[in-house]
């Protein structure tokens, strides 16, 4: 079942999302799922997790070479190792891993497209892409947690 | 009694001598009308019940069928509307088919998974011709390069990616300069300090490895020029909305 979320973020990531940008950032659906899984699991498995995401994604990328492979894959052994300290459907806890774990992708993502070649300097707009993204990503995750829990109807916590 | 007859008998009397109707007859008859109406109009409305309830199998058949026939015609009208359209691009990228001789028409299948780039994926490879360098454009003008051949499909940077290098040139005047992707627009630099840039000239592309020389990239919008810099800089609005592209010509070199 994992693996079908993933691609279907995969899929609208690439074909929809596109569409609804904000501010030249938009949400990361996968990034979304991979955290979501990586905190319900351990941190080897989480990495499995994090890399087959990373890698489909530099696969419909354009010049990333292994940059979302790595960071994805070093995000979701993190969110892993955090999964035993904290109740994993936890609104306000879940939000707050999405927004670190996105500011934290997004810095290891420039440091290996730095090193892969690509032009520096753009430090200043990749970083407010990067906060806009990680605002969005905790949005989503709130608003998923919530119907979630309306769903289930279980009380907020 | 027989005075209310009598007055009844020669109100009648009166009115048939004068040849109209008495008030009595009119009002008999107001009232009849009144009566013969609502009563055809309750047997009717039975009637007209009894038959609505004969015809329903039938309606609901015809509503389904006509409920079915709405959503072909729907159909039909959103995939006319898309050949319009389809039809109307086609049309705008005629010239460029026929400028260059060898160009192959493909449309814009997928972006970048999370905006990290300025690039698009299209429905072409190198089984339609399709390499790596080539030149892609639109009606309007220069949308960028080829940088991944696939089998199938390939990548095409676009000329406000970070990494898009154009030799370029201000038509007025014939100045050189190297276009670069910077976000959002383009920054021409290496412009020689002398050419006496205006905003509003347009930039096109130099003879090349990707391009051959006129295709508008984009107009100047604003000039960066320092005394103590060897060269200017020019910022060019794309001539292409990058942001909504479907239908595009590559053209192999």
């Amino acid at each position: 079942m994992a693996g079908v979320y993933l691609a279907l973020a995969l899929l609208a990531q690439v074909e929809l999302l596109h569409f609804a940008r904000f501010r030249g950032a938009e949400v990361s659906l996968v990034l979304v799922v991979v955290v979501w899984y990586a905190i319900r699991v351990d941190a080897r498995r989480a990495a499995v997790y994090g890399l087959i995401a990373g890698l489909c994604e530099d696969v419909l990328a354009t010049q990333t070479g292994a940059a979302w492979t790595i960071s994805t894959t070093i995000t979701a052994i993190l969110a892993g190792m955090l999964s035993r300290g904290f109740f994993a459907d936890s609104t306000p806890l879940v939000a707050g891993i999405t927004f670190i774990a996105t500011l934290i992708r997004s810095l290891f993502f420039w440091i290996v497209m730095a090193i892969e070649g690509y032009p520096a300097g753009y430090a200043a707009i990749h970083f407010h892409q990067a906060l806009w993204q990680a605002l969005l990503n905790a949005a989503l995750v709130v608003v998923l947690t919530l119907a979630i829990r309306y769903r289930e109807n279980l009380p907020f916590r | 009694m027989i005075i209310v007859a009598a007055l009844v008998a020669l109100v009648q009397v009166s009115a048939a001598r004068n040849g109209s109707p008495s008030p009595i007859t009119v009002a008999g008859m107001t009232a009849a009308a009144l009566f013969e109406e609502l009563a055809s109009g309750a047997i009717g409305g039975v009637r007209n019940g009894g038959q609505s309830l004969i015809a329903i199998p039938q309606l609901e058949r015809e509503n389904a069928r006509l409920r079915a026939e709405d959503v072909a015609v729907a159909q039909e009208n959103a995939r006319l509307h898309e050949e319009v359209t389809a039809y109307s691009q086609q049309v705008a990228l005629a010239p460029r088919m026929a400028e260059y001789r060898n160009s192959i028409a493909a449309r814009v299948i997928g972006f970048p998974p999370e905006n990290e780039s300025r690039a698009v994926t299209i429905d072409r490879g190198t089984r339609n011709g399709v390499s790596r360098d080539d030149g892609v454009l639109t009606a309007k003008g220069v949308v960028g390069r080829v940088i991944e051949a696939g089998p199938f499909t390939s990548k095409v940077a676009l000329i406000t990616d970070f990494t898009s290098n154009i030799p370029a040139v201000v038509q007025r005047g014939r100045y050189w300069g190297i276009a670069k992707g910077n976000d959002a627009s383009v920054r021409l630099e290496y412009v020689s300090q002398d050419a006496p840039l205006k905003i509003g000239d347009r930039v096109v592309t130099g003879e090349a490895r990707s391009f051959h020389s006129g295709a508008l990239i984009g107009t100047i919008i604003r000039i960066e020029r320092g005394d103590t810099n060897l060269y200017q800089t020019a910022i060019v609005k794309p001539a292409v909305d990058l942001s909504s592209l479907d239908r595009l010509v590559v053209v192999p070199k």
